[in-house]
């Protein structure tokens, strides 16, 4: 049986609702989406963090409950879309057995597939390529970049960061970090694709001698949405043989608690400049046992 | 996998009751011919909005397709698409409550359409 789940389907899905939709310009409304397949949205009245939203449903009666928490627009309209996503994407009704009939799937360890799926979807349905690429062209590079993606497509600086290092031409990176620890961090196709360099994992710590390291200590700098920015090095942050020199933009994330570090350079050398560099290297390193 | 069986026995059943080809439930439902094969092969699973299509379309409901009732008219309560009800705060459940009864009574207005 076919039922791809991941990005490409998510893509595709979210594409194809959009076509259906005849949404072709930014920004993507996700209450307008909702209005027209007939979904009521309300907001959750608590300011509780266990949940970011819910689909709820009555046989084909369907319903949006989200979470104001944050107080972050730009994160209401992301739970709103993962959830149209939930509704929107094929196989995801096989959420619903998880009942008393389908015991051996109370356990079912692929439920995290539906919600990465549905997290693709709604990255792909308030920031879909065909869009996001052409305003990309415009915005220029590093946080200023992103900030005005954000504007543009009425997203959460998260959410536009990262859809920014996996569509950005330019060799950049953005890290979230909590305190002294990284959360996760997006690298472009063309910094990923410089030779030498280590990921930085989930749960690793703030390299020292970066900004960001410093920045954290002070909590009012992530709690009052703090920006600063300064020069830093490829090695700080990814170790590798190559000390390239890049902007380290950081700004706190306020309530959110976390931070963002957006990293980028335009003097990147292209493999073929590296290779040059090594070979010029070799013929000028003296062999003495010749 | 007996829930997929189900749904597409259910659906192959429907749609030769209601006398449709899937050529014309397609037009119906607005979904492309292949993807009403596909669903009836189990080759593609459908999603909540291809449901509510087919089951509009067949005048039966989304609970029957997926083989949650045997009643072609029948509902079910308390679906467990509530999920993470349990981390609610009492208030968020009210809200949700209330919201379920919304729903509920759009789909009862809709019945009587």
């Amino acid at each position: 049986m076919s039922n791809p789940f991941g990005k490409s389907n998510a893509r595709h899905q979210s594409e194809l609702l959009l076509r259906e939709l005849g949404i072709n310009s930014l920004p993507v409304c996700p209450f307008l989406i909702a209005d027209k397949l007939d979904i009521e949205v309300k907001q959750l009245p608590s300011n509780n963090k266990g949940v970011s939203g819910m689909l709820l449903r009555y046989d084909s009666q369907f319903g949006i409950l989200y979470a104001t928490y944050l107080e972050n627009p730009g994160f209401e309209r992301f739970s709103i879309s993962h959830e149209i996503g939930h509704y929107s994407l094929p196989g995801h009704p096989d959420i619903i057995l998880v009942d008393g009939i389908h015991q051996s799937r109370a356990g079912f360890i692929s439920y995290d597939k539906y919600e990465m799926e549905a997290d693709y979807f709604a990255a792909n349905l308030l920031m879909p390529t065909f869009l996001f690429e052409t305003a990309l062209d415009k915005a220029g590079v590093g946080l200023d970049a992103i900030e005005k993606l954000a504007a543009q497509c009425n997203t959460s600086l998260t959410a536009t960061a990262i859809r920014y290092a996996q569509h950005a031409p330019e060799a950049v990176a953005i890290i979230i970090s909590t305190n002294d620890l990284i959360d996760y961090c997006f690298m472009s196709d063309t910094l990923k694709e410089f030779r030498g360099l280590d990921w930085l994992r989930k749960g690793a710590p703030v390299p020292g001698y970066t900004f960001t390291h410093n920045f954290n200590k002070k909590a009012s700098n992530v709690s009052d949405g703090v920006r600063k920015d300064g020069d830093t090095n490829l090695q700080h942050w990814f170790g590798g043989d190559h000390e390239i020199e890049m902007l380290e933009e950081i700004i706190g994330l306020g309530s959110y608690g976390k931070t963002l570090t957006v990293l980028s350079t335009s003097d990147l050398p292209t493999i073929e400049d590296l290779d040059e560099e090594e070979a010029l290297m070799e013929s000028w390193t003296p062999r003495f046992k010749r | 996998m007996e829930s997929k069986n189900i749904f597409q026995e259910r659906l192959v059943e429907a749609r030769k009751k209601r006398g449709l080809s899937q050529d014309e439930l397609a037009n119906k439902t607005k979904l492309q011919a292949s993807a009403i094969s596909h669903f009836e092969t189990g080759s593609r699973k459908p999603s909540f909005d291809n449901l509510k299509r087919l089951a509009d379309a067949l005048e039966i409901t989304s609970d029957y397709l997926l083989g949650r009732t045997n009643d072609p008219s029948g509902i079910i309560e308390n679906d467990p698409i509530y999920r993470d009800f349990e981390n609610l705060t009492a208030k968020d459940r009210d809200t949700a409550r209330d919201f379920m009864k919304t729903l509920v009574k759009r789909s009862k207005k809709k019945e009587g359409t």
